[in-house]
């Protein structure tokens, strides 16, 4: 009977073997590329030794992981990630949905699609570009301030004043994204029941009432997903704009985890064994917000939008 | 039913198309004053910073370009060849192992959360960076390509999209003789052309925009980027990376705005002249991730 069980099973370890042949590939490359870093998480626990490598390195316990909560830089990266997040769910969040209501009530076929090109477009742009083009609009050397002075206005420091270029943060990230992140919203707006807003005209109802009642009614579990998944992203507080955009003056006041990491690591002292425990922080959170966060969207939409 | 033709615009009409139209304006200006800028002499960029036309065209900023700026027709080399290469082998892994998770097999739910995990968790900065560096792949394309080979996001989608083909059809193909292989390349492949061309896109669209691990791994010339071609010469010139102490000092740059913005028109002219045709591609993308992750 045993026998017959294991038989069968590997009849079908068999059947299945082009299978593990077109696995074999993807799964060494996710072994070393991803897997491999994660045994170089052990030097979180090392004080670094190049000569020795990572397993020869010596042991230091949990030292690297309390001396950040002893490090002033970076209990401020840890704030300035919490709060950067926390503000962009505030100033960044209602945005798309706001923008994708509007582009489904406007009139007009032809210059909806142009403004869908042009609202979309900078999403798929770096913001290595995105930083050049709006810092040079920006700058104190830069167009708009430019114009102020050539028109006799005083200049406005919109990067070295830390306030401004924080705020400035949100303006421009919803710049760059907010057309795109909108698309997900128009979609569920499209999945509304049409009969619904003839229902609505009937009895009276005007479009701003309809837009309230039926509209942002309808895709309320659509607005619930997603802002569950981006508290879930809460460790994660921009890191492509923020690198591109910070400068000098402004710096502290933005370092977030992420670059706070890059800094010591390629900074004029770096200590691989600290970066690393910061880092590991940073992911051990991450992980736990994301697992989270992706249940309950997943409880929310009853399985449509959940990955475990 | 004639009388419909003479629609009046309500308020919704009118708030909606005015907050567009605003909105729109404001993304195509900083577009247009950059572009405005690199065509046009210093001179006339610091008489007047905002023109809708240069005040002096030239084309002297893009000849520098093209003459001193030796490294850019080698970066474009570089990210054409690591696009291209990356995106043949990055799909035809990706769309193998998305139709093998979308069949029976043992194993695979093990297998399926072993990968699922690394969406999750992964080594950070240093471990990474070590790793390269071990594996003597510093400076080179190879670890560009491999970094960004495959991810887990669009596997699962793509395997999304194979299950939405009904079973009947691999399954005849099975009792035929036909063996996973056939099967994988010569039925199931065809059928979800539109799909892999869409995540082509995103592949080749996420390549030219790679600069993070470009910027930490290629440090010669030679062997640079796009983005890290511009993100150099953006540093050089006291641009974005740079402190920005003191305010309106022009003197002390390298490359003039107009150098700087000419590097950045080059950058994206290739996506900016390809968008408008791919957008719906782009878009359908988007919906098949979001409506079934």
């Amino acid at each position: 009977m045993v026998n017959m069980k294991k038989n069968k099973k590997m009849q079908a370890i068999w059947k299945a073997r082009y299978i593990y042949i077109l696995l074999a590939a993807y799964f060494v490359w996710l072994l070393i590329f991803h897997y491999g870093p994660m045994y170089g998480l052990l030097l979180a626990f090392k004080k670094y030794n190049a000569k020795l490598g990572i397993w020869g390195s010596e042991w230091v316990g949990l030292d690297n992981l309390k001396r950040i909560f002893v490090t002033p830089i970076a209990m401020k990266a840890i704030w300035n990630t919490l709060t950067i997040s926390v503000r962009r769910i505030i100033f960044q969040f209602p945005f798309p949905i706001i923008l994708a209501i509007l582009i489904t009530e406007m009139r007009g076929r032809r210059l909806k699609k142009v403004y869908q090109t042009i609202f979309t477009f900078p999403h798929f742009l770096s913001w290595v570009v995105v930083g050049a083009i709006l810092t040079n609009f920006l700058s104190g050397s830069g167009t708009i301030n430019m114009a102020l002075a050539n028109m006799g206005f005083e200049k406005i420091n919109f990067l070295g004043n830390s306030k401004i270029f924080t705020s400035l943060l949100f303006v421009t990230a919803n710049w760059k994204g907010m057309g795109w992140s909108a698309i997900v919203y128009m979609a569920a707006i499209a999945g509304i029941d049409p009969t619904l807003y003839d229902a609505a005209r009937v009895d009276g109802a005007s479009r701003w009432q309809q837009i309230w009642h039926i509209t942002l009614a309808g895709i309320r579990a659509t607005i619930a997903i997603m802002l569950i998944l981006d508290i879930g992203g809460i460790m994660n507080a921009g890191f492509d704009q923020i690198f591109n955009m910070r400068n000098d003056v402004v710096n502290s006041s933005v370092t977030i985890l992420d670059t706070y990491v890059y800094d010591i690591t390629f900074g004029a002292v770096p200590n691989y064994g600290f970066s690393t425990a910061v880092g590991l922080f940073k992911s051990v959170i991450d992980f736990i917000l994301l697992i989270l966060a992706n249940q309950i969207s997943g409880r929310l939409s009853k399985g449509e939008h959940k990955l475990i | 039913m004639k009388k419909r033709k003479k629609k009046r615009y309500d308020s919704v009409d009118i708030v909606s198309f005015v907050c567009l139209t605003v909105f729109a304006i404001l993304i195509v200006i900083p577009f247009w004053n950059a572009i405005v800028i690199s065509f046009e002499t210093e001179s006339a960029y610091i008489r007047a910073p905002f023109s809708w036309l240069p005040g002096e065209f030239t084309l002297t900023n893009y000849e520098y370009m093209l003459e001193h700026a030796e490294g850019l027709i080698t970066a474009y080399k570089n990210t054409i060849k690591i696009a291209v290469v990356g995106t043949v082998l990055g799909m035809s892994l990706m769309t193998a192992v998305a139709y093998c998770f979308s069949r029976k097999f043992p194993g695979k739910k093990v297998l399926f959360y072993i990968m699922l995990f690394t969406m999750f968790f992964g080594g950070g900065l240093v471990p990474k960076y070590l790793l390269i560096k071990n594996m003597g792949l510093l400076n080179t394309h190879a670890a560009i390509i491999l970094m960004s080979l495959a991810s887990v996001h669009n596997i699962i989608v793509m395997k999304n999209g194979f299950e939405s083909i009904p079973n009947d059809l691999p399954e005849a193909a099975m009792i035929d003789g036909a063996s996973d292989l056939v099967i994988f390349s010569k039925v199931m492949l065809p059928l979800q052309k539109p799909m892999i061309a869409t995540f082509s896109l995103f592949h080749v669209v996420g390549a030219w925009n790679n600069w993070y691990w470009p910027t930490l791994i290629l440090n010669s010339s030679d062997k640079a980027v796009l983005q890290v071609f511009l993100r150099t010469l953006l540093a050089n010139a006291g641009g974005s990376a740079i402190a920005e102490s003191s305010m309106g000092n022009l003197s002390d740059n390298i490359y003039s705005m107009g150098i700087q913005m000419a590097a950045v028109f080059i950058v994206m002219l290739p996506i900016m002249l390809v968008y408008p045709f791919l957008q719906k591609y782009f878009v359908k993308g988007v919906l098949v991730g979001s409506v079934k992750m």
